[in-house]
């Protein structure tokens, strides 16, 4: 997994999005961030019962973490489970400890500027606040091109374990993140996503 | 069907329609309709062609023999606005004014031809070698045929045996990849009885078109078409027409999965059979009293030749029964132009369709039916003006009763130039599939529930625990599906000019309830559990224009083009709310998609267009002809996950010319020789499977 930092400085925006007057310490800059290929693998599938570790993230360190507490999403095959909320009954899932939730919005990754006045929701008995399936959640799978594509204009709004606000906009399933994937050739699931995180604690502003 | 009667009742029937033909009875011309022409398709009584209201192609024998064409989609894709296309679930079936297969009627002697794939007609089951004409008549038609025929109706008519002396034709022809097409027709008329027989045996090697892929593009196959049709007239008033068509069709099947080659084949099987009393009871008053059957079946099998085991099995058995009685009579008040309301045809017909179908994923066998009533007045109020309204009611077991109303307006304004007008009602039932199905993928896991079995089926699946969460209500799988309709508009003219004829045609097309896919339930496994539902919205429009001139008595050309637009409007709308996304190919990151970059739906072309040009070079009995067709690029299916064809998406097959040629010359009298080759320039793709490259071919035929 790389991790790279294309931009860091939104101070001028972290000032305009507090709406606190009496909140006089300066704020830290919201981070813009780009995971590439983070791998996550299933066992199963094609049928067969699906299984394996998930493969945890966690925003405040903005890295993959094998802890069983600071994560706040993760990964296995399609499937996106929240650090918030219970058990949804499917095999080898992490022990929710953490009160993370997930609220997805239409639009462009710039246009989402604020967590405030979301739905969110969190992983349950009957499903993930991402639904799994194709079209219901993050991606599109198409049955004649046996592609996995992230839906484009879909952002997903996440409320982390430490109270901060996330924003992620999926953008490849597979390895590199080729612009037009060969699903025989590119090797899959290697997550890339781009995210902005506010390192304020309950600072909904996402610009 | 009245076209069988013999010419001289139908002077006394159809004076209307004589009484308005001041058409100049047009030479042997295989291009320029024949403005002479009589079809029956438009209205169910003998009409000239040039004098309907409304849009229809008309494909005489001779553009079939000259054109060499052997299969019906072949000599179907040459005509302007008619595309054979296949669609995501890989079978081909034909486009017309931008609608779908599914949408458009397939009638052989004016009785209904069953057994589509995935919707899908194929109309490489038809061979042409018995055809005396193909009519097509374009826009909905569901005010005479009811259920599918809202795009159009496609007839096959064989023709009736003319001659005392037995006469006919045997021919044999071998192209590429061992194509060969043998055919036998026989036709003898005596005074009271009449027959003919038709016999076709058609194969072919197949291609292989992508190398890469294991197995072949199309898979060698053999078919035998029959059929024997008998004729008896007990008198002038009563005459028996009595057909029976057989078809059968064996395909090597062979699909590699996990590196073990499964092999089987293929079958289809067809039966018709149709009887049918014309009886005139007085010179203004003809009935006809039908029955028709029909058997199609389909079954598929594959299996690994060393262990035996099967991987798929599928079986499909559809069935119809049609009685249906009809008459016309037509009130005469005999005015000098025999206008006026008082003077029209009056047709009007009722009848009853029993369907079924037993296939593979489906509980048991389902059965439909259906009555039927239909009346249509024929008639002109003042001179040059031709109107007919008709309507038609439906009554079924599966879906809301149907009345289908069109009205139709023809109005001669000079010698050369007529406008007319045309707007219809059309509707097509939902399907055995979309009500009855039941099918998991063992693959992939998903599951497809026909919409009158989903509660059902839905709740064992919860009771298997192998449901997550239901996503409908048990009151919307409840409410029953809705028919889908559309309403459709012409719009056209006719303008005679010199030696040529310019036909030009703008037409709409507003769909309804049209059904689709949907998700309503999740299941344990991450897959989703689909149902149908009536909820897309979708139109098309455009215009078509046909020219053809005769240059000379021996060298005809002509030129036709469609163009064409098909969306969906909910998309459509979205799009313009900014609310369909692209992801831009450089930063992956989401914008908004331009209105500009909807392309419309998938596998329609903005343009197409036709040049053909028939030859006969004098004083050698030969004739030379080509035919140039074009198709502009065309999407397959969404490439970017934003449901719908937009100008990034991957899928596009791009903008194509195929050019088909023949020459044939006569030797002694009755030996035909000819020679030609379909795809010129040897254009192919691997996404367009039904296409091999050049193909040349050779046929000699026998006429007696």
């Amino acid at each position: 997994m790389t991790k790279n930092i294309l931009a860091v400085a939104f101070l001028a925006v972290a000032f305009a999005s507090c709406s606190n007057d009496d909140d006089i310490t300066p704020a830290e800059p919201l981070l813009t961030e780009t995971v590439s290929n983070l791998y996550a693998p299933q066992t199963g599938g094609q049928g067969e019962p699906v299984g394996g570790e998930f493969t945890k993230f966690d925003f405040e360190t903005g890295a993959e973490t094998t802890s069983d507490t600071d994560w706040d999403i993760a990964f296995r095959g399609t499937t996106i489970a929240v650090n918030g909320g219970v058990a949804t009954g499917t095999t080898d899932e992490p022990t929710r400890n953490g009160d993370v939730s997930a609220a997805i919005v239409t639009g462009t990754f710039t246009s989402v500027t604020s967590a405030a006045d979301l739905t969110f929701s969190q992983d349950s008995e009957t499903s993930f606040a991402i639904p799994t399936g194709s079209d219901n959640g993050w991606y599109n799978y198409n049955s004649e091109s046996f592609t996995v594509t992230a839906i484009p204009g879909k952002v997903f709004v996440f409320k982390t374990t430490e109270g901060n606000y996330a924003k992620v906009e999926f953008i490849s399933y597979y390895q590199d993140a080729p612009a037009v994937p060969d699903p025989f050739a590119d090797a899959t699931p290697y997550y890339t996503f781009n995210y902005v995180y506010n390192q304020n604690e309950g600072d909904t502003s996402l610009e | 069907m009245r076209y069988k009667f013999v010419p001289y009742l139908l002077l006394i029937t159809y004076q209307l329609t004589l009484a308005q033909s001041q058409v100049e009875s047009s030479k042997d011309s295989i291009l320029s309709q024949q403005l002479d022409e009589v079809i029956v398709t438009a209205t169910r009584t003998e009409r000239q062609l040039s004098s309907l209201p409304l849009p229809v192609t008309l494909v005489g024998k001779k553009q079939i023999i000259k054109s060499g064409t052997v299969r019906l989609n072949e000599i179907l894709n040459e005509q302007t606005g008619i595309i054979t296309v296949a669609d995501e679930s890989g079978f081909q079936g034909v486009q017309i004014q931008g609608i779908a297969s599914d949408y458009i009627l397939i009638l052989i002697d004016g009785v209904p031809l069953v057994g589509r794939s995935a919707g899908n007609f194929d109309l490489s089951r038809l061979t042409v070698g018995n055809i005396k004409q193909i009519e097509v008549v374009k826009g909905p038609a569901s005010s005479l045929y009811g259920s599918e025929a809202l795009g159009g109706v496609i007839n096959i008519i064989t023709g009736k045996p003319q001659t005392e002396a037995l006469s006919g034709n045997a021919s044999y022809r071998i192209g590429s990849f061992t194509q060969q097409d043998i055919n036998l027709d026989l036709k003898q008329a005596f005074k009271k009885f009449r027959y003919g027989f038709f016999a076709n045996r058609f194969s072919s090697n197949g291609y292989d078109l992508n190398e890469d892929v294991e197995g072949q593009t199309v898979n060698p196959f053999t078919n035998y078409t029959l059929n024997g049709r008998l004729y008896y007239d007990f008198n002038d008033k009563l005459s028996l027409f009595t057909s029976a068509r057989f078809y059968d069709q064996n395909q090597d099947a062979g699909f590699t999965l996990d590196s073990i080659q499964y092999t089987g084949d293929t079958k289809e099987r067809e039966w018709n059979t149709h009887a049918r009393l014309d009886h005139k009871w007085t010179p203004n008053l003809t009935m006809a009293y039908e029955l028709y059957y029909t058997n199609y079946m389909a079954t598929e099998l594959l299996a690994d030749p060393i262990s035996t085991d099967v991987l798929s099995d599928s079986d499909f058995n559809q069935k119809l029964f049609r009685p249906e009685v009809r008459g016309s009579y037509t009130f005469a008040s005999k005015n000098e132009n025999n206008t006026g309301l008082q003077n029209g045809t009056l047709t009007a017909g009722m009848g009853l369709q029993l369907d079924e179908l037993d296939r593979t994923y489906f509980d048991e066998t389902v059965n439909f039916t259906s009555q039927y009533l239909y009346a249509q007045y024929d008639f002109n109020p003042i001179e040059k003006l031709n109107i007919i309204a008709g309507a038609r009611f439906d009554n079924h077991s599966e879906y809301n009763n149907q009345f289908s109303p069109k009205l139709a307006l023809r109005h001669q304004l000079n010698n050369n130039l007529s406008i007319k007008g045309s707007v219809g009602y059309g509707f097509k039932a939902p399907d055995f599939r979309q009500l009855y199905f039941d099918f998991t993928n063992s693959a992939v896991g998903y599951t497809v529930l026909g919409y009158n079995v989903a509660l059902d089926k839905l709740q064992e699946l919860v009771e298997q625990e192998q449901i997550l969460s239901v996503l409908v209500t048990e009151d919307e799988l409840n409410k029953p599906l809705e028919a889908e309709s559309s309403i459709g508009y012409n719009l056209g003219f006719n303008l005679k000019h010199g030696r040529g004829n310019t036909e030009v045609n703008f037409f709409r097309n507003d769909f309804k309830n049209l059904i689709d896919t949907r998700i309503i339930a999740r299941k344990i496994n991450g897959q989703n559990v689909f149902s149908y539902m009536n909820f897309d919205e979708i139109y098309t429009t455009g215009f078509e224009i046909n020219s053809s001139f005769k240059l000379t008595d021996e060298l005809n050309i002509s030129a036709g083009y469609q163009l064409l637009y098909a969306f969906d409007k909910q998309k459509k709308q979205d799009v313009a709310d900014n609310q369909v996304f692209v992801r831009d190919a450089e930063s992956g990151q989401s914008v908004a998609l331009a209105q500009s970059d909807y392309f419309g739906l998938v596998n329609r072309s903005r343009h197409n267009a036709n040049f053909k040009v028939y030859y006969d070079i004098p004083n050698t009995s030969t004739n030379v002809n080509m035919r140039i067709l074009y198709r502009s690029k065309y999407a397959q299916y969404d490439t970017n996950g934003n449901d719908l064809i937009d100008n990034y998406d991957t899928s596009f097959i791009d903008g194509f010319v195929t050019v088909n040629a023949a020459i044939s010359k006569i030797f002694y009298k009755n030996l035909t020789l000819q020679v030609g080759a379909n795809n010129l320039l040897d254009y192919t793709d691997n996404n367009i499977p039904t296409m091999p490259g050049i193909q040349g071919y050779l046929k000699l035929n026998y006429q007696f």
